[in-house]
């Protein structure tokens, strides 16, 4: 009976003084994503991820549309970091169609990467901060974020999903008077993200309720695959903006934030070191630009790979690795286009995480793991 | 960036490069990488191309467990990056690729391994109960585990050996066609 | 450019008008003045001028306010107003009202927005009642298999608990609904139903959300009522008694926060653990087990509780207010009612107004005492409310096992603390007999 069903529906038996919690989908604690959870009195017992509640087939839209209009739709698994989410995947049909793309390009898409981690970034932590019950650590970042935001509406002219990253380099150049108006805006809005200390991660509660929870240890870190700020967290220094520089990120001063602890508090502190840090590479890669110059190359219509070919790009996105397999048959179509994405990596430390924990730091471990269950699922 | 470093070494590709690049021998240390692994399996494995900071090689699904340990244990490789299905219905045949990258070694940082191996596809798939198998890698490398079931659910490629065959992205009552094989059509494409 | 009713016609308006007057004074008939009168027939009424006020009497003294206001002295001196109105539940509610826009306001300025803004013009004023209006008129979802009687009536129950709280605050000289000499045991009683209330109503709802968040409240709520008691008691040594206008009335000089500032503190603690408050929302915590306890209450049933809620807030605050902070005491500051005015009359050129029945109002109930009392216990109240909610925008929340060590070694410690403290000053002199007070 039970051997026919399919493998999720089965009915399992669990001990009776196991309860079974289903946390989400629609639940204020999970995102798109059901974790189901047992617990035996306040520690959980087994956790399972259950993912897919927002799969949209990207990989399977892919295949019928050709290298330009898959653009728009392949940022729409992270619409807040849409630029970054867009880089591998344009960086490989340039390999896959031998574009060299201008200089000023590259600055303008370092830029626009680095302001959408930013963005990203404030966006994650404001949520986290309502997960841990900080109703202003959800509100600030929510209302600082409006700044990078409407830099990239200056940029690109939509809030979120840009779509500005192109093969052959960026949609338009950038407007005039932008480098001022950016470095203004970057000034101040590092300056905000450094108050953040002060009613936030230096907080004791949120200090003491962190510290020591869901450890990951370097070696669990690097065995379970993690990525970016997981893995930074716990003390492996690997970011592909150095590791492997795409662009002009070799040219660029870039440092990486490295945390030995690996609980649940520097995983939640990385990526805002990662935000200063951006905030710097914004500012050298705007002295470093050149000041005029063409930001895309004209390419033909309806562009076709060159035979059976494939490419594996990455770049380091605000989740972490984000890459991209694209396979091509020489049509205009794409003929496989997977993304590797870091929301997806670190869920796999999620059940090992939770494991043995307590109830009550559920949702810090889950969502100081940098996931996003809309690109999880894709 | 450049494509200027690519050099493609398989027979399969004739219609890349019609003038030969002068750098064509850049990539030496990924050639390095290749070589250890030919010396280790001779033919077994057939090495697909070598680019920069990627290495392509292809095994046969009886041999997939032996050369993933050596490239875990001889080559310093810790970790799966992505594990993509490709289709190939032409050749009644399913692709399964490993990215395998490595934190621990510094100067593996920008390499990426690419362990491609091939699967029966039958046309009337019955997932976990046809030959579309291959054995899992899950027991060499633990962070393939969400990887292959995504590979099993997309693609109906059930490995043996993997501790948790569970459906992951796909509704439990999902009865259609593995959605990512090419048979699976789109309405209204 | 917008038309107000463009088929506007007069004649149609008056008719309109003398339609519904129609209607009012036929429901009002039928229904409306029995009602008044059945009330009327049950409440014992005053005697007014040697004379019974009957309910046909009272309806003719209503045009005359000579005569109208010996019957509101009477009125405000029954037990019925006491509980309704001034020291009892009206009170409560409008200060909880108070509480809830200045939370909401005061939240948001903290966080950079503006809160309530459009609904009722000023600020958002109105935004309560509209969120009032909404909580009622939604649907009330009970679970398929709860357990439907106490279900029902657990909001209510927590509610008419927090208002039995709230009748045992003095707020001025003589104004409480309850002046009993066992005031603060009865404080401790009724602080005891909340967690059985919480228990009872995650119980019922046979859902799994709720029972944790209930399990948690419990935990939280019977832990931290141990030193919530231990710190009071130190007031009670010092006092020599229970009674809590007795409590208040003895701190004319200077409160007891002075002397015993570690109960103060460890009072003010667990206060904000009782009113499941940040950082101690655990029963609450949305990331974690929804809405805990309240996650299958709907519509008006979660109104009620909410209710509740902040009527305890202001209770608990107020509780703080006149253990420690002096209660009504404070700098007489409230100028007092110029009195020839009620005795002479208001002198408006060629016309004198005297209104009889004004000077016993203002003398015997209205009196300067009272008004400032309230106006210091208000003020008091106001304050200790901000510090209640200002944690809200500052902390996270805390885990459980972290506040059940905080509850029973860290402030169970500090409340004997403060007992030795309390002591000490007793026994040394410094206060009780022969000391100061």
């Amino acid at each position: 009976m039970t051997a026919e069903l399919p493998p999720g529906l089965a009915i399992q038996k669990v001990d009776e003084r196991i309860m079974t919690l289903n946390v989400g989908p629609q639940h204020p604690g999970s995102g798109h994503m059901r974790i189901i959870v047992q617990i035996d009195g306040d520690y959980i017992v087994a956790c399972d991820p259950d993912p897919g509640y927002v799969h949209r087939g990207e990989e399977k839209m892919a295949e019928y549309r050709n290298y330009i209009t898959n653009i728009p739709h392949l940022e729409r698994p992270v619409i807040h970091d849409s630029c970054n989410a867009l880089y591998p995947y344009v960086l490989g049909v340039e390999e896959l169609l031998g574009i060299e793309v201008p200089e000023r390009a590259q600055y303008v898409r370092v830029i626009c990467s680095e302001l959408n981690r930013c963005i990203y970034t404030m966006y994650w932590l404001a949520i986290y901060g309502i997960f841990l019950g900080h109703s202003t650590m959800f509100m600030w970042p929510a209302g600082d974020r409006e700044l990078l935001i409407d830099l990239m509406e200056k940029i690109s002219g939509a809030r979120v999903t840009h779509a500005h990253f192109v093969p052959g380099g960026v949609r338009n150049d950038l407007p005039p008077n932008f480098e001022e108006v950016c470095l203004r805006q970057v000034n101040y809005f590092e300056k905000r993200i450094k108050e953040y200390a002060a009613v936030f991660y230096d907080n004791p509660i949120l200090i003491s309720r962190t510290e020591n929870t869901g450890v990951l240890s370097r070696e669990d870190a690097i065995r379970l695959g993690t990525t970016g700020s997981v893995l930074r967290a716990s003390g492996v220094d690997y970011d592909l903006r150095l590791k492997e520089p795409y662009d002009v990120y070799e040219e660029l001063d870039v440092h990486t934030n490295v945390m030995k602890e690996g609980d649940s508090y520097a995983r939640s502190k990385v990526p805002w070191l990662d935000m200063l840090e951006s905030c710097n590479i914004i500012r050298q890669a705007l002295q470093k630009m050149p000041k005029s110059g063409s930001v895309r190359v004209k390419l033909k219509p309806n562009p076709k790979g060159k035979g059976l070919d494939s490419v594996y790009k990455r770049v380091e996105s605000g989740r972490g690795s984000l890459g991209c397999h694209i396979v091509s048959d020489g049509k205009v179509e794409p003929y496989r286009l997977k993304l590797s994405v870091g929301s997806f990596r670190n869920l796999i430390a999620l059940p090992y995480l939770l494991k043995g924990e307590k109830l009550g730091n559920m949702p810090s471990v889950y969502w100081s793991l940098n996931y996003w269950p809309v690109e999880a699922d894709r | 960036m450049s494509t200027d470093t690519k050099q493609v070494t398989s027979e399969e590709k004739p219609a890349a490069k019609p003038a030969a690049k002068p750098a064509a021998n850049l990539p030496a240390f990924e050639n390095s990488i290749s070589d250890k692994i030919v010396e280790k399996f001779g033919d077994k494995i057939e090495v697909e191309f070598v680019k920069e900071n990627r290495v392509g090689i292809k095994v046969d699904k009886e041999n997939i467990h032996d050369v993933a340990e050596f490239i875990r244990d001889g080559l310093n490789y810790d970790h799966v990056e992505s594990v993509s299905g490709v289709d190939y219905p032409q050749d009644k045949e399913i692709e399964v690729v490993y990215h395998i990258g490595s934190y621990s070694d510094s100067s593996l940082a920008k390499q990426i391994l690419v362990l491609a191996t091939r699967a029966v596809r039958e046309e009337n798939p019955i997932p976990g109960k046809d030959a579309t198998k291959l054995p899992t890698l899950r027991d060499i490398f633990y962070s393939v585990e969400f990887h292959e079931r995504e590979v099993f659910e997309m693609f109906g490629v059930y490995f043996t050996g993997h501790p948790d065959n569970r459906r992951l992205l796909l509704p439990e009552d999902w009865a259609d066609l593995p959605p990512l094989r090419k048979d699976f059509a789109i309405k209204g494409r | 450019m917008s038309v107000i009713a463009p088929d506007f016609k007069l004649s149609g308006f008056i008719k309109a008008i003398i339609n519904d007057a129609v209607w009012f004074l036929l429901i009002f008939s039928l229904i409306g003045f029995p009602i008044i009168m059945m009330i009327l027939f049950f409440i014992p009424m005053p005697v007014i001028d040697g004379e019974l006020l009957t309910p046909f009497l009272a309806f003719t003294y209503l045009a005359d306010p000579t005569r109208t206001l010996p019957i509101v002295q009477a009125f405000m001196t029954t037990d019925m107003f006491k509980i309704m109105a001034f020291p009892g539940f009206g009170f409560a509610a409008l200060l909880a009202a108070g509480t809830i826009f200045v939370e909401r306001k005061m939240l948001a300025k903290l966080q950079l927005r503006v809160g309530p803004f459009y609904c009722g013009k000023i600020e958002g004023i109105l935004q309560l009642a509209g969120d009032g209006l909404k909580l009622i008129s939604k649907e009330i979802i009970i679970p398929a298999k709860a357990d439907k009687p106490i279900f029902w009536a657990a909001p209510v129950l927590f509610v008419a608990s927090a208002a039995a709280f709230v009748a045992l605050i003095p707020v001025a000289p003589g104004w409480v609904v309850a002046d009993v000499d066992m005031g603060l045991l009865a404080v401790f009683a009724v602080i005891g139903f909340f967690p059985i209330v919480t228990i009872l109503s995650a119980w019922s709802a046979n859902s799994k959300f709720p029972f944790i968040g209930g399990i948690r409240a419990l935990f939280q709520m019977v832990s931290f009522e141990i030193p919530l008691i231990l710190s009071l008691l130190g007031v009670v040594m010092v006092t020599g008694t229970l009674n809590l206008s007795e409590i208040a009335a003895s701190q004319s000089s200077f409160p007891w926060i002075v002397f015993l500032p570690v109960g103060a503190i460890v009072f003010f603690i667990t206060m904000l653990a009782e009113l499941e408050r940040i950082p101690f929302d655990l029963p609450e915590a949305e990331s974690e087990i929804v809405a805990g306890w309240l996650t299958e209450l709907s519509g008006m049933m979660y109104g009620l509780v909410q209710l509740g809620t902040y009527l305890k807030l202001y209770a608990f605050a107020a509780l703080f207010v006149v253990l420690f902070l002096g209660g009504w005491n404070g700098p007489m500051i409230v100028p007092p009612f110029p009195m020839e005015l009620a005795t002479e009359g208001i002198e408006l050129g060629p016309v004198t107004a005297k209104i009889g029945g004004l000077e016993p109002l203002l003398t015997q109930v209205i009196t300067q005492e009272m008004l400032n009392g309230t106006l210091m216990f208000v003020l008091k109240t106001v304050g200790v409310i901000f510090f209640i909610l200002l944690p809200r925008g500052v902390f996270p929340r805390i885990r459980v096992d972290m506040l059940l060590d905080l509850g029973w070694t860290k402030l169970i410690g500090l409340a004997f603390v403060n007992i030795f403290i309390a002591l000490a000053l007793v026994y040394a002199g410094v206060l009780g007999p022969g000391g100061l007070q």
